[in-house]
């Protein structure tokens, strides 16, 4: 038997969709109001890229990314996946980036026009990752600390910076700002489609616009 | 002499004497049979200790992390187990907070004489097989284990030799290798020829019988147990049979007391000479009852396991 085909999705992931749900529901019942705040943050964060103040904008997520890190992944998913430290680091690794790109102003769009494709693009997945994803759970049954959150959680804290991204950065940084967020993306649509759940369309569909997005701003000139 | 005449007691009389002593000392037992069930349990490793054939395995279902609510309800669910005459409980440093759930479950519940607590080392948990070893017996919350196994071979030929050190020593009393999907078969034979080992895990179950070739015959001859993982195949074998609306057969029912699909994949398993005991997964109270039921007799014979593999070959 060959042994890598012997290999299914399912035996990468150590734990039950069960056991999944209740963890993201204890961020919430966690960390309850603080959700409030992070929505704030993340409002305003796109509000200063939309006003050109990026270096601000790219700022303000850094210490969520920072949260999010230590909070969800070593804190707690840590204890169900050996890979959940490692994922915290990569985490801390971006929140270090958007630090780094927002001292040093590199690679920033500082004029971005909100009728091009890219921008609209970003703008649309930055809404849905602070407004419609924290909806999802509740509409479709589940209980207000099922929402997953901007800040507190990690899927919408990174659909919601890879939408800053394409509102806020051009070029290479672009593409090295979006590559921690598209990782997680693709872990996390894998690991839900292992646990059966719907949620994987959705970050693939992010994924895929988020995609078409970087290629189109990397190829069109600059107005 | 009229006396003893008068006080004689008739056959009818002694009869009913003898029936009364009978069941006066035969019903508590059987009471107590019908509450812990009849677990059928087979000898292993050479030896004349037993072992009950229906276990319970940990993989995904006992890595709950630190959430109380589901730690409660792990802890149901390894009572369930106990109560039904269970015994072996297989985990590793792979299944994340499995080892830690069943420390907070034995600690709830203390720790049953039937226990046979069974760990792996797997290298990529880190520290030397002494550590790993003494770090999970504190994660456990258990003075030693039963079975330390090499989990699926890697780094095999250190951890081994560390592990029959500890044998030797009195820190554990078994130890085995594992694999799982099939894999590695020929290197896992090439061991078992080799090394003095107690306890080999495969996979083994109704749709994935090619353990039965080369390794369950070895293992008879070598008098090594087998451990059965991945019973309902990760749970797709039960799934599946759901989707289907497959009918259990009558058939089953009469030849081995089939009840349900889990009787019919277990029993086809535990039936079979060389495997010691299966270790199904589960986080439900319900379905660990339904695995346990199916540790019962009857078993199927020869002819009915050869009529069962039929059937599934036939859905």
């Amino acid at each position: 038997m060959n042994e890598w085909t012997s290999y299914q999705l399912q035996d990468f992931i150590p734990f039950t969709a069960e056991v999944y749900f209740r963890l993201l529901e204890r961020m919430g019942e966690t960390f309850w109001p603080l959700h409030l705040l992070t929505l704030a943050l993340g409002a305003a964060t796109l509000a200063l890229a939309l006003k050109h103040r990026t270096r601000l904008a790219c700022l303000l997520p850094a210490p969520l990314w920072a949260f999010v890190a230590v909070a969800f992944f070593i804190q707690r998913y840590a204890a169900l996946n050996w890979a959940g430290g490692y994922a915290g680091d990569t985490f801390i690794a971006q929140a270090v980036l958007l630090v780094v790109i927002a001292l040093t102003g590199w690679g920033m769009d500082k004029t971005p026009s909100r009728t091009s494709p890219p921008v609209v693009m970003g703008i649309a997945i930055a809404l849905f990752g602070l407004i419609l994803m924290p909806l999802m759970a509740p509409l479709s049954g589940g209980s207000w600390y099922q929402t997953e959150v901007f800040g507190i959680h990690a899927d919408p804290t990174a659909v919601t910076t890879l939408g800053l991204a394409l509102i806020m950065l051009r070029g290479f940084a672009l593409w090295i700002a979006a590559i921690i967020p598209a990782l997680w993306l693709v872990v996390s649509g894998l690991t839900l489609q292992a646990l059966d759940s719907t949620g994987s369309v959705v970050l693939f569909a992010v994924l895929a616009i988020t995609l078409v997005g970087l290629v189109w701003k990397s190829i069109k000139p600059k107005r | 002499m009229n006396y003893r005449i008068k006080h004689r007691i008739t056959r009818r009389q002694s009869l009913k004497l003898i029936g009364a002593t009978l069941a006066a000392v035969t019903l508590p037992t059987a009471s107590l049979l019908a509450d812990k069930g009849e677990m059928r349990q087979k000898a292993f490793a050479g030896t004349d200790k037993k072992l009950p054939v229906i276990g319970m395995g940990t993989w995904r279902t006992f890595n709950v992390g630190n959430d109380p609510q589901l730690l409660d309800a792990r802890t149901e669910v390894v009572k369930a187990f106990f109560d039904h005459g269970g015994g072996l409980i297989d985990s590793s440093p792979m299944y994340g907070s499995a080892p830690d759930v069943m420390g907070y479950a034995l600690q709830q519940l203390g720790t049953p004489e039937s226990l046979f607590a069974a760990e792996k080392v797997w290298s990529p948990a880190g520290g030397s097989t002494r550590e790993q070893v003494a770090e999970l017996k504190e994660r456990w919350k258990v003075e030693h284990f039963d079975l330390v196994q090499v989990h699926n071979l890697a780094d095999w030929r250190e951890h081994l030799a560390a592990l029959q050190e500890m044998k030797a020593e009195g820190n554990i009393r078994h130890v085995g290798i594992t694999t799982s999907h099939g894999r590695r078969h020929s290197e896992i034979e090439q061991i078992m020829t080799s090394e003095d080992i107690d306890f080999v895990q495969l996979t083994y179950n109704i749709t994935h019988r090619e353990a039965e070739n080369r390794l369950l015959p070895l293992a008879e001859e070598r008098g090594i147990g087998v451990i059965a993982n991945r019973p309902y195949d990760g749970g797709s074998l039960i799934k599946n049979l759901k989707r289907r609306d497959a009918p259990l057969p009558e058939w089953a029912n009469e030849e081995c007391g089939c009840t349900t699909w889990a009787d019919f994949l277990l029993k086809f398993i535990v039936s079979h000479p060389a495997i010691t005991c299966a270790i199904p997964a589960t986080t439900q109270v319900e379905h660990m009852r339904e695995n346990m039921r199916a540790g019962h007799s009857p078993m199927p014979s020869p002819d009915a396991r050869q009529r069962m593999t039929d059937y599934i070959g036939s859905l």
